[in-house]
């Protein structure tokens, strides 16, 4: 797992590659915490290069949308595998957070 | 695991890292044996949350001194038309299944508690999750037909 993290305009963009499973999830966790942490508000996290996420991603991502929308943003999500894709509508995540085509199109939906 | 076909066995130890490995032997093991890529990673899947579940919780750690050592093993095997696999611990008599609380995936992200969806995942990725207790072993068993459902059968 590998996370990239670009600054735009209106959102982070925070790019995560590889597996996300119980063993790194904590890595996952404190990643996406630090970036809001540093004061971002809005956040993208741009799925097109992950291949795998368990339950225990899934709760990292939960603590994000929770913190983002407490700070009056959120988090959009982009370029997300159909399997991957699975994964969230069966748990219910794409009730919490929209999915988009392109990363620039999940910005706009946070601005 | 009765039945015949090719079969493959693990013993898994109480760390953090070892679903992950489990899991990446099973994905081997069952496209080696033909099962399809789309059944795989679900599987996969289903197959991490039990063992993340099993690692995690099977073994409280105020465990009484005249304990088993913990001992968690892991068959797999396809099956005729079946992909089986079967978790087994010998920890305390638990049902994830029975007695796990069932997640509201309804819910805002407010009201969402955060974890509690791994068993629920598991159950919505195989065919059929099965829980006994056998012989003081708590033993999962995950099973999945390699057919594809007839509702989502080409025409």
């Amino acid at each position: 797992m590998n996370v990239t993290t670009t600054q735009s305009e209106n959102a982070a963009v925070a790019a995560v590659s590889g597996r996300v499973d119980s063993a790194n999830a904590k890595d996952f966790d404190q990643e996406l915490s630090d970036i809001i942490d540093a004061g971002a508000s809005r956040l993208v996290v741009d799925c097109g290069d992950l291949s795998y996420i368990s339950s225990a991603g899934l709760r990292a991502l939960l603590v994000a949308i929770k913190k983002t929308n407490a700070a009056g943003g959120g988090v959009a999500m982009c370029r997300v595998p159909a399997h991957i894709r699975e994964v969230l509508d069966v748990s219910g995540f794409t009730r919490l957070t929209k999915v988009f085509d392109t990363a620039e199109e999940a910005q706009a939906s946070l601005a | 695991m009765s039945g015949m076909g090719p079969s493959l066995e693990t013993d898994v130890k109480l760390e953090e890292t070892e679903p992950r490995r489990v899991v990446q032997l099973f994905e081997e093991f069952a496209t080696e044996n033909g099962v399809p890529a789309p059944l795989v990673m679900k599987f996969e899947l289903a197959l991490d949350e039990v063992l993340t579940n099993v690692v995690s919780y099977a073994f409280p750690e105020n465990a009484p001194e005249n304990a088993e050592d913990p001992a968690v093993k892991v068959t797999m095997r396809v099956d005729g038309d079946w992909v089986k696999v079967r978790v087994q611990d010998n920890g305390p008599a638990f049902d994830p299944l029975h007695d796990a609380q069932e997640p509201d995936v309804t819910l805002d992200a407010e009201d969402r508690p955060i974890g509690g969806l791994g068993i629920f995942l598991a159950r919505s990725f195989v065919h059929t999750l099965t829980y006994e207790r056998v012989d003081g072993c708590n033993r999962l068993t995950l099973a999945q037909p390699l057919e594809t459902p007839p509702e989502n059968a080409s025409p």
